[in-house]
Parts: structure tokens; sequence; C-alpha cells
């Protein structure tokens, strides 16, 4: 599980987005991997063998932080900013 | 038809893009981030209303980017990849190229007369058991997300590694809060020391010495371990913390078998920077193997262009050394840019360039040849059957030798990727290249360089078919 913690600083406002159905609030300007980590998600994806993984990167080559953004594969999350309402699930088998 | 394209807003891309808006020129620059500035300068989303991140201890780094953003003839497309660039040569004597690129609201073809590759560079990949794990890190990430994001990767955290990078992040880290349970060097002495001793040899780089210097007393007050002479050889996931395994290594970082472990809930990995080079690849760019300089370099003349006729590259792809070399060549490669487009350039811009360029090609060179990588001993560390090479299609490295094995022809990293497909999943190769190359190499008892690199195609990186779509054309 991330340990990852926000530290104090002006963020931007509040919103809420949805990770496997789970409610996950986040604030604007910040990457869904940002908002994930800062969750205690476990696990970004799953490999085939059902290994979890976390982001390794945090800069867009390595694509361990994949997710699936309202049904659309292979998102990054380091690289995609959280909006208001967006369904993100984990991406399994990759 | 933009006068030139850029990939890449870091030092390298802005500073090119600037000489050329300068001289009356389109440009268009795309970059994967937020926000101008590149990995060095990675800096707070633009919604929590600063403009300017920490750019200590550059200088120069809050003009050029005030400079780059107001430019009126600079026209950017951010958190956007570059998939890939097709060529058309029947059009002119000039090239003209179709840059594909995938952007948050679809796909979209930018065409432009002149390339600038400023790609720079990612954290170079060190394969061992365990760094697939939760919680497993580049500097690289655990960096930017405390700059940019303002997060804190986990409280307890070790950093391994062998570029100065580790120092300068832990003292970072520390400022943040958390507590460094151990630093472990590869390397004989922490290198700033050494450094320092020889600054006066190195003059105009004062600033990035006394950030160093400042990281170091940071790290005495606050009494963190430093391990000389230790890489890290293991980490193993143990009740939601890592166990990471930290082994002494000679002076050749070949293990001499004493071994010690510590508990993290982070594990930062900095053995130093690997070029991004797969568009270059693409592009149909020569390449140089430079060890020092981060493995594969894209080979270039005084003027920053490329092998390929009207591709030029500046920056990391040229050789890891630094946002203020990455300035440097940005701004001469934007000065020959503008002048193949017919500009005339005067003497004393191009003077200036030169000068810029000698200094910091001093400071480069020092810095690589003191953090150069032992590349083998690395490669040695994921010698295990089981450990995972290819993090995107798990091939570990027992697949990797029985293939080798098993087909005496095979030569080089690009045989073996196609035989057993290390290198064919999201990442394209980035993560595991390095390791496969190693390993051939190791097996036929040849050099790295001669295992050769994975060749890149279009996409460079995966985009959604509907992006391929969007751009459609004849």
């Amino acid at each position: 599980m991330s340990k990852a913690q926000r530290l104090e600083t002006k963020r931007g406002r509040e919103l809420k987005f949805t990770f496997e159905g789970e409610t996950v609030t986040a604030f604007e300007g910040e990457t869904l991997a940002t908002a994930l980590l800062a969750a205690g998600v476990a696990a970004f994806s799953l490999t085939r063998t059902g290994e979890p993984r976390l982001p390794f990167c945090n800069m867009g080559t390595c694509f361990d932080c994949a997710v699936c953004v309202d049904g659309r594969f292979l998102v990054r999350a380091c690289l995609t900013d959280v909006r208001e309402g967006m369904q993100v699930n984990r991406q399994e088998g990759k | 038809m933009h006068d030139l394209a850029i990939v890449g807003a870091g030092p390298a891309g802005m500073a090119a893009a600037l000489a050329v808006a300068e001289a009356g020129f389109s440009v268009v620059v795309v970059d994967e981030q937020a926000r101008a500035g590149g990995q060095i300068f990675r800096r707070p989303p633009e919604a929590w209303g600063e403009r300017h991140g920490t750019y200590r201890p550059y200088t120069w780094a809050r003009d050029l980017i005030e400079r780059f953003e107001d430019h009126p003839g600079i026209k950017t497309h951010f958190r956007s990849t570059v998939f890939g660039v097709l060529r058309d040569r029947d059009r002119s004597e000039h090239a003209v190229f179709d840059v594909a690129v995938s952007t948050p609201v679809g796909g979209q073809r930018i065409t432009s007369r002149r390339l600038l590759l400023a790609t720079g560079a990612y954290d170079m990949p060190v394969a061992f058991p365990g760094w697939t794990l939760p919680g497993v890190m580049t500097a690289g990430a655990v960096q930017s997300l405390l700059k940019s994001q303002k997060v804190l990767a986990g409280k307890r955290i070790v950093l391994v590694g062998s570029h100065p990078i580790q120092l300068i992040l832990a003292g970072q880290l520390l400022d943040a809060g958390a507590e460094i349970v151990e630093i472990a060097l590869a390397r004989d002495m922490p290198g700033l020391v050494e450094m320092v001793r020889s600054l006066p040899a190195i003059p105009g780089h004062v600033s990035i010495f006394s950030e160093g210097l400042r990281a170091l007393a940071k790290i005495a007050r606050h009494r963190v371990p430093i391990s000389r002479r230790t890489v890290v050889s293991e980490a193993v996931s143990k009740d939601n913390m890592l166990d990471v395994r930290l082994s002494q290594v000679d002076r050749d970082w070949k293990k001499t078998g004493i071994n010690h472990t510590v508990e993290a809930d982070v594990l930062v990995l900095g053995y130093g920077f690997t070029p991004s080079t797969e568009l270059a690849r693409q592009v149909g760019c020569d390449l140089i193997w430079n060890s020092v300089g981060g493995g594969w370099t894209v080979s270039h003349d005084t003027g920053f262009q490329s092998s390929a006729p009207d591709v030029f590259v500046a920056g990391e792809p040229t050789g890891v050394a630094g946002a203020e070399r990455a300035w440097a060549e940005g701004h001469m490669a934007g000065l020959a840019i503008a002048a193949s487009l017919g500009a005339t350039i005067p003497p004393v811009a191009l003077a200036q360039a030169r000068r810029r360029l000698t200094g910091s090609a001093r400071f480069a060179g020092v810095m690589q040849a003191m953090f150069a990588p032992r590349r083998a001993a690395l490669a040695e560390l994921s010698r295990q059957e089981e450990t995972v090479i290819c993090r995107c299609e798990t091939i570990r490295n027992g697949k990797i030798e029985k293939t080798l094995q098993n087909n005496p022809f095979i030569q080089s990293a690009s045989a073996v990727k196609l035989e057993c497909r290390s290198g064919m999943g999201p990442c394209q190769g980035r993560y595991c290249e390095a390791t496969v190359a190693a390993r051939v190499a190791e097996v036929r008892k040849a050099s790295i360089e001669a295992s050769g690199y994975f060749n890149a195609h279009l996409p460079v990186k995966p985009v959604p078919l509907q992006d391929y779509r969007d751009i459609g054309g004849e």
C-alpha cells in the first residue's frame, strides 16, 4: 500500500472521483497518480500473474501507473490531471 | 506549417524555441508534462496559483521560463505525447515533417520544416530482485512528486545509487519531513566532497556546489547513515514495508559478500540517467554508444544537426550532462536552426552561445567521468533466474539466458527482443534494453555496445487507436 502523504501547501479546489467504485477525494491540479498514491491505493494495476504495481518513474516513461479512465485503457496516471467525477479502474492482466 | 517543431519543453527545448522565435520564425513545442520546465524544473500546477517553483541553484531558469512562456511566436501543447514522426522527402529539397501527437483531446498532426528532439532523459534502470515491488521508485519519481505535487512518497526512505542527485534529493526529503534510513552509495566517496575540492577548476558552477554542500550538511545534521561501496541487491515486501538488502562491493562494484538489511516504505534508485532516444531512432538518426553520457546518444554536428537531414538534437539525448549543458546546447541548436531557415545570426550571439557551451562542457565532463556507472556490475544484480528484466512483459532473466543458450546466432539485444518479447510491452523496452544488452554482452563475451539497441517504430509510445483516426490524412 502506498504511504505517500500530501505536504501542507495551497492546493486547488477539492473534487471527487472514483477508483474501483470507491470515492476518492483529491485537489484540482493534482495528477491521478498523486491522488491515488495519497489515498493509499495498493495497486494501480496487476500483472498477468497478479502482482501489484505502483508508479515507478512518475514521468510517463514506465507505464506502471497505467489505469483505465472512463473506459479508456492504458492511461498514464502520472500524466493525467484529476477531474471531477472521473471513473478510474485498476488495469488488470497488463 | 510551422518552421520548427520541438519535442520537449525542458531547458534545451525552451532555449532553442526562443532562439528560433526571436529570429522571427514560428515554433511549436510538445511536452508530456503539464507546464514548461522539463523534469529538472517540475513546477507546481497552474491551478495552485503560482507561476514559479523553486529553481535553485539554476539562476537562469526563471528568466528562461518567463521569456519562453511569454513569447507570442511559440505555440505549446502540454500533456501531449509525440508518438512518431513521418517525413515527406518529395515536396522540396528540405524535409517536411509530420509529427504525430496524442493530446488530451485526441490525435493531432503537426507539420514543420525542421525538427528538434529535446527529449531529455529518464532514470537509469537497474534490475534486481524486487525492483518491480510497490514502493520501489526512481529518484526522478520521488523528486517530481515532491517538487510539482508537494507529495512525500513515504515516511521511511532508503536511497541507493551513485549519482549526486541522491544527496540533493536526500536534503529535499529531510526538509519535507521524511526519515532517511540510509543512503547507500556505490562509490568509494560521497562524490560531492571530491567535487568541492576540485571547485577552483570549474568556474561558473559555484551555486551547484553550494547546493551540494547544503545537502551534505543537512544529511550530517540529521545523522543519516551514509554507506560507501554499497549497492542494493534485493528488495522484499514484508508487512507493508520493504526489506531492502544492501551489499558491500569492491571498487568495480562487484559484490564482496557482506550484506545488511534495512526496512523502509520507499526505496529510491539513483544510479544515473539514460537519454531518451526513441524518437531519434524512429526518425533515423545515427546513435553513438557513450557509457558515461548515459548509454546510446544521438550523433550530431557542431550545430547540433543529427545525421538525419533537418533533424536537430539538444540536451540529454546528446549525452546526459545536466540542465546547464542542456540550456547551452538548446541555445546553439536554436541559432543553427534559425540559420538553416535563412536567418542571419549576429556574430555576438554566436560567440555567446559558444562561450556557454565551452563553460558547460568542462563541468559536464567532470560530472560524467566522476559518476560513470559500472554497467557490468549493475547488470550482475539481475543474474538470478527469477529476476524480472522486462517489467511490462514480466520476462525473467532465466528466459533471456535460455533464449541466448538455445539460439547461438542471437548476437544483439534486438534479436533477444524478437525471440522472447522483452521490450515489447507499453514502455517499449526503455526499462529492459540496457539489462538485455548487458546480458547479451556477457554471454557472448562481447561489449555492451556491440549488443546494440532496440529499434524504435511508430508509435514510440502506445496511444489510443482513435488518435490515429483523428490524424487521418490522405
